[in-house]
């Protein structure tokens, strides 16, 4: 908007990243001794507020624990970390430890400066098996290891307890089906007093695509075939999935549609909708709504049950001395250790990313205590059983797949119409690599 | 003797612009050339190989359908967002360019259009236009206009990103026209009032020649900026519903920062650029003819 100052802030920016780089210089120099003595890694992480509390916490308690180690956080806005690595990979001086979405992982596994941790990950008291399915799979690409998990979260329905007693209608139980859902949903909107059963977020990213592809699996359906060359679903249980949105969005118009991805959180704590499928990290914006939180409905009649999505992060390791990636693993393998993700899933509420701690009664109880219903969230991690397929074409499939449930949702397309559409387009960007 | 003043002049001045230029050359100048040149391979900056794929990033360009739908919402968008400010913003600063009391408190107003952030316009307007619970509707439905939907609307969605910018940019368009406005001398308006010109005929045969610099710098400036439309769709619809706001900009910018296809966007970056000369070359030639610069 502001056109000068986008063009100071530019030069602003030119000038501190001159003076990062000439800094960058001058650490990169002074370490290079290796060979075991003492280290400094530098850690971009993208912290705040009590996140960034807890973290630092942690970083001072491992350096009392490890004479000779440092360990130096640099806050990095998490949506930018991949552009910044990518510039810095460039420029020869990368973060040793850097933050990274999972859904990014194929495409750093092409990095040719990320450790591999495939035989890290095997040592003994590691026990590689506690992280969860859905974080091991967004850690591997294709059999090798290139992250550890830094974050769990997954998709349940979370809905407004007052909302539903006014309606006459029972709190869902854990065996209600997506027939239920669009009942309530009908029955919990009022356009008199512009109440809606549930929202939708619409802006066509992969916000949109995730929320929508635990349908699709619940429904018994694949999102590709096995060996990810096809697109698979344009299938009865895709059909069922769109179709279940479209009833909602436009047949009851029982359902918000959100094309901004930010209105949808007030207007729950509003009390203006009744249910919203979403995750943990958005408890916390609901301080005026008495809340439920109860796992997604399943499709009664499918192998699928009750399913949802996990989108975990990763911590991903970069090559700059051996002795560096040294100190690097052994700082990550502390950090992601069960003492230090029960101290972190207290202190924040993000839920454990070990199932060790995750199942613990106490760790769940103190967490439900600080945020209601993150319980349900934690338990729901077991219901994760499947991944977004892992492929580097997936940010374009992505985009493919939000289109068509926008234009369900918006009544642009037929169910059938816009699979068939999708799949085809799918295909094409499969088979060009 | 002479000459050796001169040269230590030129030196001193030397030494004055490089580090600036070597600033200027580093951040500025080396990113546009290698932009250039990755246009021209097939680049992801992720992995070490970038093979050379001559002009096949600009023959896609050419058959991308996503690509000719982005140029056609930008040209769309530029055509309304240029006039549309120029217009507001000269009738805001004709109606400023008087003395009546708390004219400070006005001005200030009309400025503080461009000291507000782009996220809080985006998401005051979100807030506005929003389907159910947004003022608009509320004052449509006055006229008994049924509620529209807006940016959930592929056909009114862009409509409604041109009200936003227009609005964010009416402050810089007052300001140019205010200044340019307390330019004009007040005894040639005087002059055509003598001569029997009513205020009409004095604002636009007297007044508007007389604004014509700033109308064609705010006319270039404006266009500039409405090709290079990013934050406001960034920041309310993300290119949709379905493409419905893909502007050329952020569909580069999903290309190169969602799709890892650095040497696409590239192309689409240097196609945009020539765009803009052309335009602009253009809009100087043409304007030249209607500009009237006093001496």
């Amino acid at each position: 908007m502001a056109a000068f100052s986008k063009a100071y802030l530019a030069g602003l920016l030119a000038v501190l990243t001159g003076a990062a780089v000439l800094a960058g210089c001058g650490t990169d120099s002074t370490s290079s001794g290796g060979g075991g003595g003492a280290q400094t890694i530098q850690i971009w992480e993208g912290y705040t507020a009590a996140e960034a509390k807890a973290f630092s916490h942690l970083v001072s308690e491992y350096e009392a624990q490890h004479p000779g180690q440092k360990v130096s956080p640099l806050f990095v806005n998490n949506d930018n970390t991949l552009q910044k690595v990518l510039t810095a990979v460039r420029g020869g001086s990368p973060p040793d430890i850097a933050y990274l979405y999972g859904s990014w992982a194929p495409n750093v596994a092409q990095i040719p400066q990320v450790a591999n941790l495939t035989q890290v990950v095997q040592r003994p008291g590691v026990n590689w098996n506690d992280f969860w399915t859905g974080e091991r799979a967004v850690a591997t690409v294709n059999g090798k290891v290139i992250g550890i998990p830094a974050v769990v979260d997954n998709l349940a329905v979370v809905y407004n307890k007052t909302l539903f007693a006014k309606a006459g209608l029972q709190p869902p139980g854990p065996d209600w089906t997506w027939q239920e859902f669009m009942a309530d949903a009908k029955k919990l909107t009022n356009p008199a007093i512009k109440q809606f059963g549930t929202a939708y977020v619409t802006p066509g990213t992969e916000d949109t695509v995730w929320h929508w592809e635990p349908l699709l699996w619940e429904a018994g359906g694949q999102l590709l075939t096995p060996d990810n060359k096809k697109a698979a679903f344009d299938s009865a249980a895709g059909l069922a999935s769109l179709n279940t949105l479209r009833t909602m969005a436009v047949t009851d118009k029982s359902m918000y549609l959100d094309p901004s991805d930010s209105t949808y959180s007030n207007l729950f704590n509003s009390g203006k909708i009744g249910m919203l499928v979403t995750g943990p990290w958005d408890l916390s914006a609901f301080p005026n709504v008495k809340y439920g939180v109860q796992v997604m409905p399943a499709y009664p009649g499918t192998s699928g049950g009750h399913q949802t999505i996990s989108g975990p992060d990763n911590w991903v390791i970069f090559n700059n001395s051996p002795a560096r990636v040294a100190a690097a693993e052994q700082f990550l393998l502390w950090l992601t250790a069960p003492a230090q993700v029960k101290y972190w899933a207290v202190q924040t509420g993000n839920l454990p990313s070990r199932q060790s701690v995750g199942d613990s009664a106490a760790v769940t109880q103190q967490m439900n205590a600080a945020l209601p219903g993150v319980g349900a969230f934690i338990a729901n991690l077991a219901n994760v059983k499947q991944a977004r397929p892992q492929i580097s074409q997936y940010p374009k499939i992505s985009t493919i797949l939000g289109n068509m449930v926008v234009s369900v949702l918006l009544g642009k397309s037929q169910p059938q119409a816009a699979l068939t559409a999708a799949a085809q387009q799918v295909d094409q960007a499969l088979a060009a690599g | 003797m002479r000459r050796g003043v001169v040269s230590s002049e030129q030196f001193t001045g030397w030494a004055f612009v490089t580090p600036a230029a070597v600033i200027i050359g580093l951040f500025g100048a080396a990113p546009i050339v290698w932009s250039l040149v990755m246009s021209f391979q097939e680049n992801n900056l992720l992995s070490p190989s970038t093979p050379f794929v001559g002009t096949a990033n600009y023959r896609k360009l050419a058959h991308d359908p996503v690509v000719a739908q982005a140029i056609q919402h930008t040209l769309v968008y530029t055509v309304l967002f240029v006039p549309g400010t120029m217009a507001v913003g000269l009738f805001l600063a004709v109606a400023m360019n008087r003395k009546i009391r708390f004219i400070s408190l006005y001005r200030t107003a009309a400025y503080a259009t461009i000291a507000i952030s782009t996220i809080s316009e985006a998401i005051v307007f979100l807030w506005l236009f929003d389907p159910s619970y947004g003022v608009v509707n509320y004052f449509l439905s006055w006229f008994g206009v049924p509620p529209q939907q807006f940016l959930n609307s592929p056909s009114q969605a862009l409509y409604v990103i041109v009200i936003m910018t227009i609005w964010g940019w009416t402050g810089f368009a007052v300001v140019i026209y205010l200044a340019a406005l307390q330019g004009v001398p007040q005894h040639l308006t005087e002059a055509a009032a003598i001569d029997g010109a009513g205020p009409w005929q004095a604002f636009r045969r007297v007044t508007l020649p007389l604004l014509s610099p700033a109308t064609l710098f705010l006319a270039v400036w404006l266009t500039i900026n409405a090709l290079q439309l990013f934050d406001e769709v960034y920041l309310s619809t993300q290119g949709g519903p379905l493409n419905a706001t893909t502007v050329l900009v952020y569909y580069l910018y999903t290309q190169a920062f969602q799709q890892f296809n650095f040497g696409y966007a590239s192309a689409i970056a240097y196609f945009l650029f020539v765009v803009i000369i052309v335009i602009t070359v253009i809009q100087f030639r043409v304007g030249r003819r209607f500009t009237y610069y006093r001496s």
